[in-house]
């Protein structure tokens, strides 16, 4: 088998990944292993064939109205954005959200974050970080089998996220 | 220097002290997160990627879990360096290519590590022995509360924490397990496994080298998906699969042994043969045949080792340990002297 990347040496290294039952699988030589970071480790280190792949694959020709429209921070557009697989900045996720939000959906699944909050976010994260503790505290409850509190933190949780 | 000594010891994860670590070799978590009002690394220019590591530094200082850490500037090391550190999973492959005001801080133990201005401003990581899954969260998500009182986070409710790479979007997590799986790989299941494992939502990883079709049997799970789940919730899932695929390793090891007793310890006595014996040993079959010794031992067919020896052998006869500890580059050859030499002392004085 000859290797992906170089297309002349024998490949010597092969990576497999699944998701989905989908089998991904990346041939290289010793070479081309190495200058990719892996190679002779014997076990592999954490990171997603998919970043590995997008790297090799051919510079996408953006649209041109994808090329119009800039993020005011980075400077940005959703074409170089697409070009990298690389968001520019925090500020992206707003200014370019049009078309940041098909390419999330599609990777990530048509959610909304329900994870941690940041402490000292700002005004409108504070609830949000309030309503990730009460969470947090109802597990604990549900875990001690005490109902009858964790109800009404339920109850608080419910309000809350009506709220927002 | 720093990596000289830290060549000396194996990192304390390797200890195979955690629950079911004879199979679980490590667990790991870690949290992608970026600084507001900077442009990520990837597209930031060196004095913004200047700015953000002397804001991060800052927060490093005061921080309780990382305050006897070590410090390491990316750009003042050897490749053969940096790879030392990529080995020894303290450091990505991309993080290896070097670059300006990159940093690695980890702790003595080597169990919380951070990369400042890797693809995200901060990684921020932490290994345990064995299956300890949620642990790790708990301590990652503690050293992250103290960091963040020091830094702004860029963060949305919609979105969670703000990432570079849309696929971390959300909790910036990645919770995985590296599991050590030779007996469902000698009878042939783990294909099916990993397809299994595929379709609930997670990621199933094997490495294979040349010739055998596994190099070493080493396998990863993690989780595929940041956004939509709470940290807990993705952590638990990812450990109750693993803990499955350990039920599903132990039966097989114990057919194994039934069934082919006398073949299994054959092979098993042959690679502890040729390891106490070799006078050159390639990285490959080296890896191969301490992976056959590791079932053994993890069998209690070796009553005189322990799988920490072996779990500290895997370490040091890669490439780049080697030549760290010896403190200079090593043609191959030497290379494969030096490594089966490693190997003859450490296991011939457990005879």
């Amino acid at each position: 088998m000859i290797c992906q990347v170089c297309g002349e040496r024998e490949a010597t290294f092969h990576f497999q990944e699944m998701t989905n039952g989908q089998v991904k699988e990346l041939h290289l030589c010793e070479i081309c292993a190495q200058k990719k970071g892996l190679g002779q480790t014997f076990f592999m280190p954490s990171f997603s064939l998919s970043d590995l792949m997008a790297g090799l694959t051919e510079l996408e020709v953006p649209l041109s109205e994808e090329a119009s429209v800039t993020c005011s921070h980075c400077g940005l557009s959703y074409g170089d954005i697409k070009r990298k697989g690389k968001i520019g900045c925090g500020l992206c996720y707003q200014e370019l959200e049009e078309y940041l939000t098909p390419l999330l959906e599609r990777i990530q699944g048509k959610v909304r974050h329900s994870g941690k909050v940041p402490k000292k976010g700002k005004v409108e994260d504070q609830k949000e970080r309030r309503i990730y503790e009460l969470r947090k505290e109802l597990e604990i409850l549900v875990r001690k089998e005490e109902y009858e509190r964790a109800a009404k933190l339920r109850d608080e949780i419910r309000r809350l996220e009506r709220e927002k | 220097m720093i990596l000289q000594e830290m060549a000396n010891s194996a990192s304390q994860w390797s200890r195979a002290d955690g629950p079911e670590a004879e199979i679980v070799f490590s667990c790991r978590v870690r949290l992608a997160r970026n600084l507001e009002g900077f442009t990520f690394p990837p597209w930031a220019h060196d004095s913004v990627l200047k700015d953000v590591s002397d804001k991060v530094l800052n927060a490093v200082k005061r921080s309780h879990y990382l305050k006897n850490s070590r410090l390491i500037k990316m750009s003042e090391l050897s490749s053969t360096e940096r790879r030392f550190l990529l080995e020894r999973h303290l450091i990505s492959p991309e993080f290896s290519s070097g670059g300006p005001h990159r940093f690695l801080i980890t702790e003595k133990r080597e169990m919380i590590s951070l990369m400042v201005n890797e693809e995200d401003h901060l990684r921020l990581q932490s290994i345990l022995s064995g299956l300890q899954l949620m642990d790790a969260w708990r301590l990652t998500d503690k050293i992250d509360d103290e960091l963040e009182q020091n830094l702004d986070y860029a963060f949305l409710p919609q979105w969670g924490y703000l990432t570079s790479c849309p696929t971390n979007t959300g909790t910036g997590m990645r919770a995985s397990c590296m599991l050590h799986l030779p007996a469902l790989a000698v009878t042939h299941k783990i294909d099916e496994l990993m397809k299994n494992i595929s379709k609930l939502g997670l990621v199933a990883r094997g490495l294979y080298g040349e010739g055998t079709k596994s190099q070493g049997d080493f396998f990863q799970i993690s989780n595929q998906v940041t956004l939509g789940s709470r940290e807990e919730e993705v952590v638990d899932h990812v450990e109750s699969v693993t803990r499955q695929v350990v039920g599903q390793e132990k039966k097989a090891r114990d057919i194994l042994l039934r069934r082919d007793g006398i073949q299994l310890r054959d092979q098993m006595g042959r690679a502890y043969g040729t390891l106490v014996s070799a006078y050159l040993l390639r990285s490959e079959e080296a890896i191969s045949l301490l992976s056959k010794l590791r079932l053994g031992v993890s069998l209690n067919l070796f009553p005189q080792l322990n799988v920490q020896v072996l779990n500290e052998l895997f370490f040091m006869i890669t490439p780049a340990q080697l030549q760290v500890k010896e403190g200079k580059e090593m043609a191959p050859l030497d290379r494969d002297e030096l490594r089966a030499k490693v190997i003859r002392q450490r296991l011939g004085k457990l005879k």
